[in-house]
């Protein structure tokens, strides 16, 4: 919102050489935020009335001039011009060096081609009068030279505070410069000057009474979203254009003049805070105005000429035949003031904010008038805004009259104050400060609460314009005196506290510990992607979900939740192939599973992803993923395929699975992982050229559980064990793996281990050969010889009941 | 007689000089100290000497005899490191070959600069006993806005863009939303514990906001909330200056200032001096000198009476610290959507060692 200074000088003294640097950091540190501050005038104060006296061509270039004028002091002056329109005799604004123009061109020494220009001629537009313009600006043959151009014509220095709208949420109050200017008197120390008091507002009852019946007489529906409504008759009026004065304080804060009676009403908006509405009298029908919520769907055509989808429910104005505003929003086209108004109607009123706000919304039409009701008004605030109203139109058209009795309908209207008791030591102990008792009533009282109340303990009654929605208890209280005592002036101190271990949750310690294995020893990289995916994508990864689905999402591409971290992941394995002839990374991250019973199961997902162009890293993969098990002391077993027992992250028989390069993983009893290398051909869906291994872990079992690492100690062996290397003749089919499996069911307890030493792949005869290693120690005794020959017989007969035998030498 | 010491001397010297081998230079020994050596014999001949030659010969014969030993020593020692180093030379590596000027293999690991950031920053409150706390993406109406003071139609809801879901079935009360700040943790938090308690939350985020260089859907930000008995302003600003002092390794100038936030009163939005050009003013400050960095209050009393906490008996502060606004400060990124979109050009500059 914009403030003018000049405006707020109505209300306050401000000095006029106040540092506005200064002013604006206050405002910013007590109030709201400034945006930015834009001096206007500042430069038509330094741009001053000239006469051209001689005009030249310029020596090096066709289109410009050497220009030689005065500004009434005898000294001759010469600038470059390019102006077409330049002559002789000819009256113009001259601005000089150092001059800031509103383009934001600084004018500097310069030479233009070679002849040094000590300034410059000004158009309108480098005047900031106009948006475009040909040529200087021609002055009339009396202007009077050396006088400024802010002199002449009649203008003001102002400072403009663009304050941020989103930070005046809370404070209906400060929507219009009167209740602005409260908090710059509280700011630079002064008393507010308040013209609307209570004697004016009699005195302005007095004078614009009317005994007879009014024109147009008032119905409010109690169901509406109406909180009280005003209107008045005037007849006699003269619409024209608005005075200077006038027309430069809306253009100041943005608002475009219109016609005398229109910017009234936006002037006594920006005035007071508190939006209304002047009728054509003479287009009301039926001389009487209803209040009501539509009963059905009806179009209807704004002032801005557009047409409005409006629903039942909708809070209308109408006369006897048609709706002519939208309560709180804006007025139609068939009611408004023109040129050729005569008589008009003057509507104060207030609505209820979140009706007004959920019209507004919903036809995505935010005017100067929603914006401020949808804040909460204060009712108590229409009648001033009423005869201020009134006061101006008799200003600019004294010929006016008040017709009829004012008229009024709606909840009756009365302000049962808001108290709140509050202590003086609370309001240090919050804040953390040792303010005296005297200041904060001080505070309070220049803010127009009423403080009352004994000793340490204060009955604050909060004016009615704090009272919506504004001030409801003492934490709002202490926000006041902590703003205006400013919170710079707070000393930091450091609380006394107990004494209590803290420790990260299991949860997040898991996922610490998973990221420092993976990236300190498992030499991958983190990445995260959009926890939201769209149809697309799942299309191309032959993923079929029942996920999440996102009501307003802004694009397909992120219109629900991921229910697995593999789409994100292929995709963006698909970029990074590109670059890289090789990668490890992984991603830790929420998925989403649809719930009957809690509408969502977030759970804790892992998925790593290993890619090399040329070779598989798929055991690479494996094996990092089980050493990372180890490392975070979870015990997880790689399993084989088996048609019962399906892992719970991916579909086995998705298409890209691998036929043989798959794992699942059996952790802590329950298949919550699985690897795969990308089957070729979805690789060859997304571009991915070599091979890309990855493994899903669903973490979410066991995030929050403690990890306690299992080591136990066992004093070191006091007899030697020994080993028995063998190998044995497979076919090349047969995994190393099963071989190891079948060891499995020699059941000899002084075994302590089975290994695969080596393997020899003679791929001509179709067989391999696998050197194995079993691995004997008695804890107690030394192993005699014939023991461990009987035990590599029944080693050896064991393998012999599958058809594995020792290699034929 | 010592000269003839000395020549055998010179000849076993010249005879061991062209010999690489072991073996070789073993029967040079044998021809000059073995039993029938030259040495040998000379020692033979000693046999027949008078005493006092015996006296002034012997010794000059055994410093022969050490000498050759000696250096018969060295000649092996010498002939070893010379085969140990032509084996050596047949195994040559190339130890210019690291990783590092490796097209592949050269990958270090690295954390995502989320992680790194985010990590200092629980460290810093971990240090000051400060719970760390986790909670849903998918929320309600009462964590992410009722039970933080902000009802239904409270125009503070369209300061944040929300992205809602589809529900089954059509007629629930309460709809599900994503969270659009990390305050649902304030909730759950003080639902959770009784006071005294302090706490961060780090989490994602979520805003139905269009996505630019600055703007993302999906974002990290560090919620934290203390309470207790006489919790104040003033402790909040040196909680607040002691963070960023950790953050940024030097004394940060802040400044407080009203901010309108529902769920905190008295609310701020606290600044920092900017650090790109010390508060003079520049593009980043947008002429200010100051940065927005995080907005704080204390706790308003409808939010501590929906965590089941006494107003008057106690009171507290929170903030929220937008995490990927300090990460970007912190390596100069100059584009959020880098961080979700899973390129690992950009991830893999943040490598840990």
């Amino acid at each position: 919102m914009l403030i003018s200074l000049d405006w707020i000088k109505d209300f306050v003294e401000i000095d006029d050489n106040i540092d506005t640097k200064e002013l604006e950091s206050l405002f910013t540190l007590g109030v709201a935020e400034v945006e930015k501050t834009e001096v206007v005038g500042d430069h038509l104060q330094k741009i001053r009335i000239a006469e051209v006296l001689e005009k030249e061509k310029h020596p090096e270039a066709d289109k410009l001039n050497l220009v030689t004028f005065h500004v009434g002091d005898e000294k001759k002056l010469k600038v470059v011009c390019g102006a077409p329109n330049v002559k002789v005799g000819m009256k113009t604004a001259y601005a000089p060096l150092g001059v800031t123009l509103p383009n934001g061109l600084t004018l500097e020494p310069k030479k233009i081609r070679g002849v040094l220009s000590e300034g410059m001629l000004c158009s309108e537009e480098e005047l900031g009068f106009s948006e475009e313009s040909e040529g200087i600006i021609e002055l009339p043959a009396d202007a009077p030279l050396g006088v400024t151009t802010l002199e002449y014509y009649k203008l003001k220095k102002d400072l403009i505070f663009d304050i941020d709208n989103k930070s005046l949420t809370h404070r209906p109050d400060l929507w219009g410069h009167f209740g602005m200017a409260r908090e710059f008197a509280l700011l630079v120390d002064k008393k507010l000057k308040n013209p609307y008091d209570d004697s004016w507002l009699e005195e302005a009852k007095k004078k614009y009474s009317d005994k007879t019946s009014a024109p147009v007489t008032i119905k409010v529906e109690t169901s509406s979203s109406c909180l009280g409504y005003f209107g008045i008759s005037l007849e006699n009026i003269e619409v024209g254009e608005s005075p200077e004065w006038l027309k430069n304080r809306l253009l100041a804060v943005g608002l475009r003049p219109i016609n005398n009676i229109v910017d009234i009403s936006n002037y006594v908006m920006c005035e007071l805070g508190h939006p209304l509405h002047i009728f054509d009298r003479d287009l009301i029908e039926g001389g009487s105005i209803h209040i009501k919520k539509l009963d059905a769907h009806e179009n209807f055509i704004t002032l801005d000429e557009k047409e409005r989808e409006l629903i039942a429910d909708d809070t209308v104005i109408c006369d006897g035949q048609k709706p002519l505003v939208l309560a709180g929003i804006m007025g139609g086209l068939n009611s408004g003031v023109t040129e050729k108004t005569k008589n008009i109607f003057i509507e104060v009123a207030n609505w209820k904010a979140k009706e007004v706000r959920q019209t507004s919304t919903r036809l995505g039409l935010r005017t100067d008038s929603s914006s401020r009701y949808e804040k909460s008004l204060d009712s108590m605030q229409m009648l001033k805004t009423l005869y201020r109203t009134i006061d101006l139109v008799m200003e600019l058209s004294p010929n006016a009259k008040v017709v009829g009795e004012l008229q009024y309908d709606g909840p009756v209207l009365s302000y049962d104050p808001i108290k709140i008791t509050i202590s003086l030591d609370k309001i240090n102990r919050i804040l953390g400060t040792q303010l005296k008792k005297e200041k904060v009533v001080d505070i309070l009282t220049a803010l127009e609460f009423n403080v009352e109340g004994s000793e340490n303990n204060l009955d604050v009654i909060v004016p009615s314009f704090r009272a919506t929605k504004d001030i409801e208890c003492d934490a709002d209280l202490i926000e006041e005196i902590g703003r205006v005592i400013g919170y710079d002036n707070i000393e930091p101190v450091g609380p006394q506290l107990d004494i209590r271990p803290v420790e990260l949750q299991n949860r997040a310690k898991l996922s610490k510990d998973i990221r420092d294995f993976l990236v300190m020893n498992g030499d991958a990289t983190e990445v995260m992607t959009y926890p939201m995916v769209g149809e697309k994508l799942l299309e191309k990864c032959q993923f079929e979900q029942n996920s999440l689905k996102l009501i307003n999402s802004l694009s397909k591409d992120h219109d629900q939740m991921r229910t697995s971290l593999v789409p994100g992941m292929l995709e963006s394995a698909a970029l990074n192939g590109k670059n890289f002839s090789s990668f490890k990374s992984f991603e830790l991250g929420r998925v989403y599973m649809p719930d009957d019973k809690n509408f969502v199961n977030e759970r804790l997902h892992l998925c790593v992803s290993f890619y090399n162009s040329s070779q598989s890293t798929y055991l690479d993969l494996v094996n990092t993923i089980n050493r990372l098990f180890d490392y975070i002391n979870i015990s997880s077993q790689p399993i084989l395929r088996h048609p019962k027992f399906k892992n719970e992250v991916l579909d086995e028989g998705w298409v890209g699975v691998h036929p043989f390069e798959f794992h699942n993983f059996r952790v802590m009893g329950k298949i919550k992982g699985m690897a795969t290398t990308l089957h070729p051909l979805m690789a060859r869906k997304f571009k991915i050229k070599g091979s890309l291994s990855f493994a899903i872990i669903d973490l979410e079992d066991f995030a929050d559980k403690s990890r306690v690492a299992k080591v136990k100690y066992k004093p070191l062996p006091k007899f030697p064990g020994s080993n028995f290397d063998y190998t044995v003749t497979v076919p090349l089919s047969m995994n190393a793996g099963d071989v190891l499996e079948k060891l499995r069911k020699v059941k000899i307890k002084e075994i302590i281990s089975h290994a695969i030493v080596d393997v020899f792949e003679e791929k001509d005869k179709d067989q391999k050969h696998i050197t194995l290693r079993t691995s004997f120690l008695d804890r107690n005794a030394t192993l005699s010889g014939d023991f461990l020959k009987s035990s590599e017989a029944t080693i050896l007969s064991e393998l012999e009941k599958s058809g594995i035998g020792l290699k034929q030498a | 007689m010592k000269d003839q010491l000395d020549s055998l001397l010179s000849e076993f010297e010249s005879a061991l000089t062209p010999l690489t081998e072991q073996a070789d230079v073993l029967s040079a020994k044998a021809n000059f100290l073995g039993k029938k050596g030259k040495v040998s014999e000379i020692m033979k001949s000693i046999g027949g000497m008078s005493p006092e030659e015996k006296k002034t010969i012997g010794p000059l014969v055994n410093a022969t005899k050490d000498k050759m030993l000696s250096i018969l020593q060295d000649k092996l020692n010498f002939i070893e490191i010379e085969k140990i180093n032509q084996k050596l030379e047949k195994e040559k590596i190339d130890i210019t070959l690291l990783d590092d000027i490796k097209s592949e293999g050269g990958t270090h690991g690295g954390y995502h600069p989320r992680t790194i950031v985010q990590k200092e920053i629980e460290d810093v409150f971990l240090s000051m006993g400060f719970e760390v706390l986790d909670g849903p993406h998918v929320e309600d109406e009462f964590h992410n806005f009722e039970a933080l003071n902000i009802p239904a139609d409270h125009p503070a809801r369209d300061m944040q863009d929300t992205f809602w879901f589809h529900h089954p079935s059509s007629d629930v009360e309460k709809k599900q939303l994503l969270r659009t700040h990390t305050s649902t943790i304030q909730i759950r938090g003080m639902l959770e514990r009784k006071p005294p308690f302090r706490f961060i939350a780090p989490g994602t985020v979520f805003r139905c906001e269009r996505t630019d260089a600055s703007h993302e859907m999906v974002f990290n930000q560090l919620e934290g909330m203390m309470v207790g008995k006489d919790v104040s302003v003033a402790h909040l600003i040196y909680f607040m200056k002691t963070l960023l002092k950790e953050i940024f390794k030097k004394d940060v100038k802040v400044r407080l200032r009203p901010g309108f936030f529902p769920f905190v009163e008295p609310g701020f939005e606290l600044d920092i001096n900017c650090l790109i050009c010390n508060g003079k003013g520049c593009s980043v400050c947008k002429k200010t000198g100051w940065v927005e960095l995080l907005p704080c209050g204390m706790v308003h009393p409808n939010v501590l009476r929906a965590g089941n906490i006494d107003p008057d008996e106690w009171s507290g502060f929170a903030f929220g610290l937008g995490l990927d606004r300090l990460v970007m400060m912190r390596y100069g990124i100059d584009d959020i959507r880098y961080f979700n979109n899973g390129d690992l050009r950009f991830y893999e500059q943040f490598h840990s060692f």
